[in-house]
């Protein structure tokens, strides 16, 4: 379906953005195709997080423009955004009080007909399947991540922008997360782009963007990526920290090859 | 679905109790009455008395409940309640000055005068809570706050220097004193508290939405700022219209959303309507009693309410479930 995968296609075109008037991000294009899951890896401050917001729509460019099915991002309606484009921060508020079909049926808002998913359908995909009942505080961290995406699901938003979802995950739930996502993507044409700061998860994604400092400093497949050379250079460390890349990079290659 | 049916059945009981608790507080006073024997000297103090009172309390009730659950939810915290943004006030303010000066020329100005200090004290917080983001919840709360302690502050100074007689009445109104209720009042309080639980009914999903965050509700395709602008006015007519009933209740506000919570659950379709009954319910009752108790002295019913209300909060506390 061509016009269905335009739509899922996520592009930045010369975007400039700064918080202040001394400047931070310039003239900086991607994109992101239907289906693949992208990583954004970089230094603290080095504009993951602001990419997030200003592909969710949050932010707007400064010049340049952020496009989701060729359309600015910022044109759409509030609901016909939310059903292209969903965004989870990297702190999601745990302690709210809803039970967990309770908040991935919220999904359904910005939705007038069906939804994109049911929610015991989206619970089944996230592994959510015996939770319904429970109240999002009596899950694990890494079960309330899923919850999150749950709802996202329902929204049945074809680009799915996660700030950090891997944070706080132990390596299983890291792991976990990363399937679901891959699932999400093949299975469903959608876009997924995170960010992240684990090598060895960022070794697994299909592509991946080094930031630094609000520029791309290398961008491609994991592998071209996330060089010993790279990985100093973007960090800012000597080669004392080269075995620490090598062997993260394993750890994800590792454990991708485990059987399911 | 189970708990589908566990909330239908809260609702039950819940409605169940309110209708009894209408026909107590018809026949309790200082004189017991029976509603289903009409004498002509019965349905007169049942018609010009009692009725009024009921009614009154029942919406001021409800619409601190409701008033409530929406500030507790745009400002993602559990203590906000109907008085934190000086809204009451605001309304204390007016109506002193109204009570003191002997402005009560109609029937009508006390109360009148309170809910225009309520909607403008409403009007100065939003103002001076704006961001550069819009309406964010942090500073829109310490606006309400800083302007309500002014206008507190302002009272207080105004009572301390006014020797006027109408000082009395002026703090017996404020403590929540529905004895002064009559017909008149009724229709138009009425009209605007239903037209803030319209408004916030409507938009009950924003309200869900916006307990998740800012940048989940935006996610979801909602106006976050907007949202909370139109629930804040919502629940500003709905206090506004409470407080110029009835003068200022306290706990109901605060407390009542969190007992509904914790037995339904949070959805707002289902707290909002809740919590109108609940909070209508237990101010009838501690009105019933504050006016029966001690007769022909009359409890504030605000004390009242806090009295019966506060060992059964305490209790659902110590159960388990975090809020």
């Amino acid at each position: 379906m061509p016009e269905d995968a335009a739509m899922t296609t996520l592009e930045f075109a010369n975007v400039s953005f700064s918080y202040n008037p001394h400047g931070f991000m310039e003239q900086l294009s991607f994109a992101v195709a239907g289906g693949e899951l992208v990583g954004l890896m970089g230094p603290n401050g080095a504009g993951k997080s602001t990419i997030l917001k200003l592909a969710a729509g949050l932010l707007s460019p400064q010049q340049g423009e952020v496009l989701v099915g060729k359309r600015a991002i910022r044109s759409y309606g509030g609901n016909e955004r939310a059903q292209l484009v969903a965004y989870l921060p990297q702190t999601l508020d745990t302690q709210v009080p809803f039970r967990v079909a309770e908040l991935v049926g919220m999904g359904a808002y910005p939705r007038s007909g069906e939804a994109a998913l049911t929610v015991g359908e989206a619970l089944h995909l996230t592994g959510l399947g015996g939770k319904a009942t429970a109240f999002l505080t009596e899950l694990s961290g890494g079960e309330q991540r899923r919850a999150y995406i749950a709802m996202t699901l329902v929204q049945g938003a074809r680009v799915l922008l996660l700030d950090e979802p891997l944070a706080s995950l132990d390596i299983r739930y890291q792991f976990d997360l990363y399937r679901l996502l891959k699932d999400i993507a093949r299975d469903k044409g959608v876009s997924v782009c995170l960010s992240l700061h684990d090598i060895g998860m960022g070794a697994l994604l299909d592509r991946l963007l080094l930031l630094k400092r609000g520029r791309v400093v290398a961008e491609g497949d994991p592998g071209s990526v996330l060089t010993d050379e790279m990985v100093r250079d973007a960090f800012d460390l000597d080669d004392a920290a080269d075995s620490y890349t090598a062997a993260h990079r394993a750890v994800g290659l590792a454990l991708e090859r485990q059987p399911r | 679905m189970k708990r589908a049916r566990g909330t239908a059945l809260v609702a039950t009981a819940l409605c169940v109790a309110s209708l009894c608790v209408i026909i107590i507080s018809i026949a309790s006073g200082p004189r017991l009455l029976n509603p289903f024997t009409m004498d002509r000297e019965t349905c007169r103090t049942l018609l010009a008395i009692r009725l009024p009172r009921t009614a009154a309390a029942l919406l001021m009730g409800g619409a601190l409940g409701a008033s409530g659950a929406i500030l507790q939810g745009i400002f993602r915290n559990p203590l906000a309640d109907p008085y934190i943004l000086g809204i009451s006030s605001g309304a204390s303010l007016a109506a002193s000055f109204g009570l003191m000066f002997g402005l009560s020329l109609f029937a009508l100005s006390v109360p009148l005068l309170a809910f225009l200090g309520a909607i403008a004290t409403g009007v100065a917080v939003v103002i001076l809570g704006r961001g550069w983001k819009g309406l964010q919840p942090d500073r829109l709360l310490l606006a309400g706050v800083g302007v309500g302690f002014f206008l507190s502050a302002l009272l207080m100074l105004v009572m301390t220097i006014s020797v006027d007689d109408g000082l009395r009445r002026a703090i017996l109104w404020m403590s929540g004193d529905l004895s002064l209720v009559d017909w008149g009042l009724l229709p138009v309080g009425f009209l605007f508290i239903l037209a803030g639980l319209g408004l916030a009914v409507a938009r009950r999903k924003g309200l869900n939405a916006l307990t998740l965050g800012d940048d989940i509700a935006y996610s979801l395709g909602f106006n976050p700022a907007r949202e909370r602008l139109a629930l804040f006015i919502a629940a500003s007519l709905m206090t506004a219209a409470s407080v110029a009933l009835g003068g200022v209740v306290g706990f109901i506000g605060l407390v009542v959303p969190h007992v509904v919570r914790r037995h339904v659950g949070s959805d707002a379709a289902v707290v909002l309507p809740l919590s109108v009954v609940a909070g209508g319910t237990l101010l009838c009752v501690a009105d019933a009693v504050g006016r029966t108790v001690a007769a022909p002295l009359e409890l504030p019913a605000g004390v009242i309410a806090a009295l019966i209300g506060s060992p059964y909060f305490i209790f659902l506390l110590g159960r388990r479930r975090i809020c």
